[in-house]
């Protein structure tokens, strides 16, 4: 199966397009934007990929443009793919746009091969996409019937064949524009001329050799899997298989040095349906008692609780992602594992609260004092450091702000000197020392006005030996008349 | 308390993507803050100087006319050394003559370092250079600088530079950096660093920030500065910070007074190479002009000649610009000597000396041109001369030059790169964080990248409203950032020579071209300073002139030269009244073409006005219709006079030759002279106020004076005002009669070899592509018209270079070249060409050691016709045909490759013959295009180009054809096309009003249908008035389903190829009817192809 409008399709699925008028996504190639995709709109006003953005837009003003976005669209091809698991373990996606299933012995209960492929086909609809079916005997048939939409494989151009574009040159030129044209050559004439592979996928696709197709779920690396003639039906009975599952998995790797850094459970219930878990660690883990109690914990956060049904006929306990993992010795001071003991509490609680409300504050690079800090999710904050103070510099900036700043009453010398004396929450503090003023001027582009005022900020130390970080907001004179005074922090 | 404060570290846009002002508004800004001088230090470069220089010179000379005293103001000139080893920056100032040349030196040494564009210093570099050179240390934030290393170096001659960022710990920082300065024994200096002139400044350097740090305005973060801080301060202000410090403050004035060094200083000297010793360069240019004079007219100096050249001596020897004659003359004498054509111009060059020096090939005797006109007595400006060179061998005379005066005394003078509207707009756009989508809809407007401002309306045209705050932002930016420098690049061909070492008058960098140095001062700084330039530039023409003058030698016997071309030749002359230019030097333009029926040129100098005639100068004045008029008797001619008591002649003189129309440059400036009391060097002034854009700000005061001055001495507004205009026109293409008359020449020349010999001169057209107006196609079908027979390329007939073969009768025939196959090589024509004849594809693989693509290329290309194989057939057996390099079949010796079974192939079409002749040759010797198309078209009644020619003036037609030129000339009312048939060519004007509508068609198609109406000119120029457009592209495409159809656009078209894929192009390569984008269900989009052969 093809899809000839993939990626249109699924920016209005998802709401992400603007629902009427055409569209298309661009992408820049050697500094031109061009076409690389467009909805059935634009295509029927002539509009195709492979344009440029401005020619486009010279034909169509109105043409809607999104960013051409591949990870997505294999994203939903691979979405795709899962679901046709219901007709086929032998699934293959193949991007941009195509899906082959080997349906051999699939199909009797739809009724033979078409009802299978309407089937499909009404399905894909359902969900918005327009799909073009074809059956043949060998997958690249298939795929190439569906990619030209046509019936017969005869029909299909040279282009059909996955070869240097050179090939198509020299076939074009040769007047060999159809397959069928080119099936009755001499073969030998062929391979003398384009080699043996040209020969190989003509004959793959006019069905002279056979192939089978490559499921696009690869085995994992560590697996471990079992059967139940009776499906199980409770849930702590699942678990305990799990349990068990991980114990022989955990061995696997113990074997091999390795430890799993994502676990997949995949409980297939008798009645078709696939309920899959995962779990991820922040540090190799072979350990299953580790494993069942973060599992377990995954189960109790889920919004809808495993439901066996019928019960489950089939549980699977994979591990994709392995990472290498030496046997452990407690350390006697037990200093170096505070690290992964953070990291096990970072496991923990995001396992138990979601993986993205455990945060950490990180540096962000702005001049502005309120926006130079701002949290993150553990997992993606690693690696993101702090700037270095230089040793026997003072701390500029006070830990914590005041958000809103605070107003204050400050006496100061024109036009721009330090502050004297300031009323902060009535009570008056003589300014003893000073630091300043730091200049920070507004983020202009940010403004409609494209000004905004400047800071001064200053650091002073009162009779009593406190600190405080206080700005003056706009240049006297220049920015503004009489520029307030705010206080942004304490310093301890 | 004014304390007498200098900037001396100022920063200008010459720091690329640091500075964010010109060293003008610098210099400017100072003077007005009341500074008692500035310093200009630029990264590693001393690029801006001579602008900051220029800027503090017209200033004084401005108050010296209005008669006001400027306050003392001192310019000192420097760089600041940026060095690769991690000493901080040092800025350093010469203090006298030789310390400039020392920092020229200096600078030099890191440049030719570097491979491009960057300059690699060491401390111990400017250890070695620092005498004469006055040392201010910046300090860095990491670690102490080596002060205390360089104070040795430089005794009394460092400074510690300290500024006051507020950027908090100021204060504590001045305090440490005194304690520094204090145990080194340096004096403390108090800077600012400015990167601009203002304030206001700050968002535009913020914008070039995120430019050179390749990112948004959103994302750059800490990568801006914090404030707004880097700016010239007032001197109060500078006060104020250094409150503690005063002698910081003051130690800028002692700075100042140490230094005696000023750009004046540097005096220009002449190389004598080309002076024999013994003889001075006066004595020695009249020696050996006259001795040239005597070999030319052994008879004896005609006496107008004697009295010009005796006239010339005395102005030469006046000025002492012998050297100068004869360094140009020693360049030109080299070429000769190798066979090179090359022709002098310029203002110079149509004196008697140059004629007689071989350097011009106008005869100064028959064109009444008066020399001292041409070298300004007035303006200490050095005399100008551009040579021109054939295109393909100048880089044997620039060789020649450096070898000649040696790598340290020549050197190609700089281009300074600008921002373009284009690049602007896509630069500030991307860092206001529009999306390309947006930029691109903004430059996709732009038509030409020679435009030379973004005007608001350009935003207003793609849809944008100018008003809204991000167009307004970046309309704004974009006008500030247009005209910045982005880089230096080297020159076409202008060479600087110096007697002495020119490394010591300016830093010299390595080019981007292999062999090849250049200064960093482009040619107004040379201007400036008075430094000699020679233009040595690239002529395609000349190359084809002189490969025409080959094959005439070669195969007629007949000698010619550049000016022993016979010159009056009414047949010739007869050829050019009929619009027939196609490959002429300058006049083959569709303009050019369409002005020659008007102005019927029977004479060498109405050929001097055809050239110049056609030029956004007269044409923005308004001047050639008056001229036209004039010269064909349809209005009397007249000289546009001032009120009494003012000479009513006094244009007479001016405007005499050209029936008292301006047409060139020298007459607009004249005209400022005379008719509006400019005195020569304000002309100047003005000429190159336009040329360069320099002083946009002076344009109204310069247009003021002009017409007021005229419309003041009772000349009418309108004249006066289109005068005006017309020098405007000229901007930066400014065309004097002496250019006009030396192209004139070459004009002259081409016209009649294209008469005379069309074979020739085809051939010659071709084997110096690429160059001029048109493409091969056009060429060839050109040279046909005139009844060459062109053959087809063979591998047993054909050399790389096209060339003449003799056919029965008196005319010879073109045989095409290999290098007309795209990609092609020439070592591959040499190997076939030596091993000749073949008899099959295999012997000529095996035998010419040819690669399989080689073969491939030559089958595509047809060109095995001697073989008896079709061009498809040829491809099939060239598939197989195994590599003649391979050592296993060249052992084994004759490897029969085995008979196959008959491929069967079928057929080719006359279309897909055609397309493929596109494709491999880029023309087509079977058929047109519209040929084969011309079924369908005849359907819609479509006039083929022939049929319109002859139509009926105002009748409506349908016109069809390959779409060949479009050009948006001058102000940009209409848009001209030119369209192809079978039959000839169509002319179409478009107005722009309707281009708005057909804006896609236009831009897009290349097999355009035009409906509108004829329009015939009293002197029989067609034109179609087009009224609808539309885009048939598709039908070339249906030429063929085997090869893609593309007749190639004129190499003049202006349009900015979108390169555009028609609707069809959907997965790489693939076929129109290959693909289908629609479900089964959904009609084909394409008709078959069948339908059309």
């Amino acid at each position: 199966m093809h899809l000839p409008l993939l990626p249109s399709e699924r920016l209005r699925r998802g709401n992400f397009a603007p629902p009427d008028g055409p569209l298309a996504l661009v992408e820049k190639q050697r500094g031109r934007m061009v076409l690389v995709a467009v909805d059935a709109l634009a295509l029927a006003d002539g509009v195709a990929p492979g344009l440029t953005l401005a020619d486009a837009r010279a034909r169509l003003p109105d043409l809607a443009v999104m960013p051409h976005d591949p990870a997505a669209d294999a994203q939903l091809l691979e979405w795709l793919a899962e679901g046709c698991d219901r007709y086929t373990p032998m699934v293959m996606a193949v991007p941009p746009a195509g899906l082959v299933l080997d349906i051999t012995g699939c199909s009797h209960i739809y009724r033979g091969e078409a009802g299978l492929a309407d089937d499909l086909h009404r399905r894909l609809v359902r969900l918005g996409l327009t799909a073009q079916l074809a059956l043949a005997d060998t997958p690249d048939a298939a795929l190439a019937l569906a990619v030209h939409d046509m019936a017969e494989v005869g029909d299909l151009p040279v282009t059909a064949l996955a070869v240097d574009e050179s090939v198509h040159l020299a076939l074009r030129r040769a007047g060999l524009l159809t397959i069928a044209r080119l099936s009755r050559q001499h073969r030998p004439a062929l391979a003398a001329r384009f080699g043996e592979a040209l020969v190989m996928l003509l004959a793959r696709l006019t069905g002279e050799i056979d192939v089978h197709i490559v499921p696009r779920r690869p085995p994992a690396a560590i697996e471990a899997e079992r059967r139940f003639a009776t499906p199980l039906a409770q849930s702590e009975a699942a678990l305990a298989v799990i349990e068990a599952l991980a114990v022989r998995a955990g061995l696997d790797m113990a074997a091999l040095d390795l430890g799993g850094r994502r676990f997949d459970v995949a409980l297939f219930r008798s009645d078709g349906h696939v309920a899959r878990l995962s779990v991820e660690t922040a540090a190799p883990v072979r350990d299953p008692k580790l494993l069942i109690r973060l599992l377990r914990e995954r189960i109790g956060a889920l919004a809808d609780p495993l439901d066996p049904g019928f019960g489950y006929d089939l549980i699977r306990l994979s591990v994709p992602v392995t990472a290498p993992m030496l046997a452990q010795q407690l350390q006697l001071s037990g200093g170096s594992l505070a690290d992964s003991e953070i990291g096990a509490l970072v496991d923990r609680l995001g396992a138990r609260l979601g993986r993205g409300r455990v945060r950490r504050l990180v540096a962000a690079d702005s001049h502005i004092p309120e926006q130079a800090a701002f949290d993150l999710p553990v997992a993606d904050a690693a690696g993101i450091a702090w700037p270095a103070v230089q040793p026997g510099e003072p701390p500029l900036r006070p830990i914590k702000l005041f958000d809103p700043p605070q107003p204050i009453q400050v006496i100061a010398e024109v036009p721009d000197g330090p502050p004297r004396r300031f009323r902060w929450r009535r009570r008056l503090h003589e300014v003893r020392a000073h630091e300043g003023p730091e200049r920070i001027a507004a983020e202009w582009w940010r403004r409609a006005d494209g000004a905004g005022l400047t800071r001064d900020y200053y650091r002073v130390e009162d009779g009593e030996g406190r600190r405080f970080w206080l700005f003056r907001h706009g240049l006297y004179g220049s920015e503004k008349l009489q520029p307030g005074w705010y206080l942004h922090g304490l310093f301890a | 308390m004014t304390a007498g404060f200098a900037e001396l570290a100022a920063a200008t846009h010459f720091s690329f993507l640091r500075g964010a002002s010109s060293p003008a508004d610098m210099v400017q800004a100072a003077m007005a803050l009341g500074h008692a001088g500035i310093g200009i230090a630029d990264r590693n470069t001393v690029a801006g100087v001579v602008r900051a220089h220029v800027a503090l010179r017209e200033a004084v000379e401005a108050a010296a006319a209005d008669g006001l005293a400027l306050p003392v103001f001192k310019l000192i000139v420097g760089a600041r050394l940026v060095f690769a080893d991690g000493t901080p920056d040092i800025i350093a100032y010469p203090a006298n003559r030789r310390g400039w040349g020392h920092l020229c030196r200096l600078l030099t040494l890191g440049n030719r370092r570097a491979t491009k564009g960057d300059c690699i210093l060491a401390f111990g570099d400017l250890v070695e250079f620092s005498d004469d050179l006055l040392l201010i240390m910046l300090p860095s934030d990491d670690g102490a600088p080596p002060l205390a290393e360089l104070a040795n170096a430089a005794p009394g001659r460092v400074w510690l530079g300290a500024a006051m960022p507020r950027a908090g710990p100021d204060k504590r920082r001045l305090h440490g950096l005194a304690g520094l300065a204090d145990a080194a024994g340096v004096p403390l200096v108090a800077i600012n660093a400015p990167l601009y002139a203002t304030p206001e400044q700050r968002r535009l350097h913020d914008i070039l920030t995120c430019i050179a740090e390749k990112t948004t305005l959103e994302a750059a973060g800490k990568r801006l500065q914090a404030n707004a801080e880097r700016h010239l301060k007032t001197p109060d202000e500078m006060a104020r910070l250094f409150q503690g410090h005063p002698g910081a403050i003051a130690e800028t004035g002692r700075i100042l007074r140490c230094i005696g060094f000023s750009l004046d200083q540097l005096r220009y000297e002449y190389p004598n190479e080309p002076i024999p010793a013994g003889h001075s360069p006066q004595g020695w240019l009249e020696t050996l002009t006259l001795q040239k004079a005597r070999e030319r007219w052994p008879d004896g100096i005609p006496p107008r000649i004697m009295a010009l050249l005796t006239d010339e001596f005395r102005i030469i020897a006046k000025a002492g610009y012998a050297p100068y004659f004869l360094t140009v003359h020693d360049i030109v004498a080299f070429a000769q000597g190798r066979g090179i054509l090359c022709q002098g111009r310029g203002s110079a060059a149509n004196s008697a000396v140059c004629f007689v020096l071989g350097i011009t090939a106008v005869d100064p005797g028959k064109h009444n041109l008066l020399f001292s006109r041409f070298i300004s007595e007035e303006r200490k400006e050095p005399p100008d001369i551009d040579v021109d060179f054939e295109h393909e061998r100048r880089e044997e005379v620039m060789q020649y030059v450096y070898e000649r005066y040696g790598r340290d005394r020549a050197a190609i003078v700089a281009t300074v790169i600008h921002y373009r509207p284009r690049s602007a707009v896509r630069e500030v756009g991307k860092v206001l964080g529009l999306s390309e989508d947006v930029t691109a809809r903004l430059t996709g407007t732009v038509w030409g990248s020679f435009a030379g401002h973004m005007e608001k309306k350009r935003f207003a045209e793609s849809g944008f409203d100018p008003d809204a705050p991000e167009i307004a932002r970046l309309g704004d930016l974009v006008g500030q950032i247009l005209r910045f420098p982005r880089h230096l690049s080297q020159h076409v061909g202008g060479f600087v020579l110096t007697r002495d070492r020119l490394d010591e008058t300016v830093p010299i960098h390595n080019a981007a071209m292999v062999d090849r140095t250049f200064i960093e001062w482009d040619k107004d700084d040379i201007d400036a300073l008075g430094l000699m330039k020679v233009d040595v530039l690239a002529l395609g023409m000349l190359s084809c002139i002189r490969k025409a003058f080959v094959m005439l030698e070669t195969h007629l016997g007949r000698q010619l030269t550049l000016d022993n071309v016979p010159d009056q030749d009414g047949d010739v002359y007869d050829m050019l009244c009929r619009g027939d230019s196609i490959g002429v030097f300058q006049i083959e333009s569709r303009a050019q073409m369409n002005m020659l029926p008007r102005l019927r040129p029977r004479e060498f100098y109405d050929l001097v006005i055809q050239v110049a005639i056609v030029r956004p100068g007269p044409i923005q004045g308004d001047m050639v219709h008056p001229y036209l008029r004039r010269r064909q008797g349809r209005e009397t001619v007249e000289f546009p006079s001032p009120a009494p008591p003012h000479d009513p002649d006094e244009l007479r003189g001016v405007l005499g030759k050209t029936l008292g129309v301006p047409l060139f440059q020298e007459q607009a400036m004249k005209l400022a002279i005379t008719a509006a009391n400019f005195t020569p060097s304000e002309a100047n002034q003005l000429r190159r106020a336009m040329a360069t854009f320099r002083n946009v700000g002076t344009m109204q005061d310069f247009e003021a004076k002009m017409v007021e001055g005229m419309v003041a001495r009772g000349y009418e507004r309108d004249f006066a005002e289109r005068c005006f205009r017309q020098i405007q026109g000229f901007g930066s293409y400014g065309f004097p009669e002496s250019h006009a008359i030396a192209f004139a020449r070459l004009v002259w020349v081409s016209s009649w070899l294209k008469h005379h010999y069309p074979a020739v001169f085809a051939a010659a057209l071709l084997n110096s592509q690429p160059m001029g107006f048109y493409a091969p196609a056009q060429i060839v079908r050109d040279a046909r018209e005139h009844g060459v027979e062109i053959r087809a390329i063979d591998i047993n007939d054909s050399f790389w270079d096209n060339h003449i073969e003799r056919n029965g009768t008196a005319m010879a025939a073109l045989r095409l070249g290999f290098r007309q196959i795209t990609g092609f090589r020439e070592v591959w024509a040499d190997r076939i060409v030596a091993a000749r004849p073949y008899d099959s594809l295999e012997s000529l693989a095996r035998r010419a050691g040819l690669p399989p693509r080689a073969l491939r290329l030559l089958a595509d290309a047809d060109a095995c016709g001697s073989l008896g194989l079709d061009r498809r057939s040829a491809a099939w057996e060239a598939l197989r045909t195994p590599d003649a390099e391979l050592p296993l079949f060249a052992a084994s010796g004759a490897a029969e490759l085995g008979a196959e079974p008959d491929a069967d192939l079928p057929l080719l079409t006359p279309g897909e013959q055609v397309a493929a002749d596109y494709q491999t040759i880029r023309l087509s010797l079977k058929h047109h295009p519209m040929a084969l198309i011309r079924p369908a078209f005849a359907a819609e009644k479509v006039l083929t180009c022939a049929e319109f020619a002859a139509a009926r003036n105002g009748r409506r037609v349908k016109v069809a054809g390959v779409v060949l030129v479009r050009q948006r000339p001058g102000n940009g009312n209409a848009i001209f096309l030119t369209l192809e048939d079978e039959s000839g060519v169509a002319n179409v004007v478009i107005w722009a009003r309707l281009f708005e509508i057909y804006r896609r068609p236009i831009m897009a198609a290349r097999l355009m249908l035009v409906e509108g109406e004829v329009q015939r000119s009293p002197e029989g120029v067609v034109h179609l008035m087009a009224s609808r457009v539309h885009d048939r592209s598709l039908a070339l495409d249906l030429l063929s389903a085997t090869h893609e159809s593309r007749p190639p656009l004129a190499r003049a078209d202006e349009f900015i190829h979108p390169d555009q894929p028609s609707a069809h192009h959907v997965r790489r390569g693939g076929h129109p009817r290959d693909v289908r984008l629609l479900p089964a269900r959904e009609k084909r989009i394409l008709p078959p192809s069948r339908d059309f052969h």
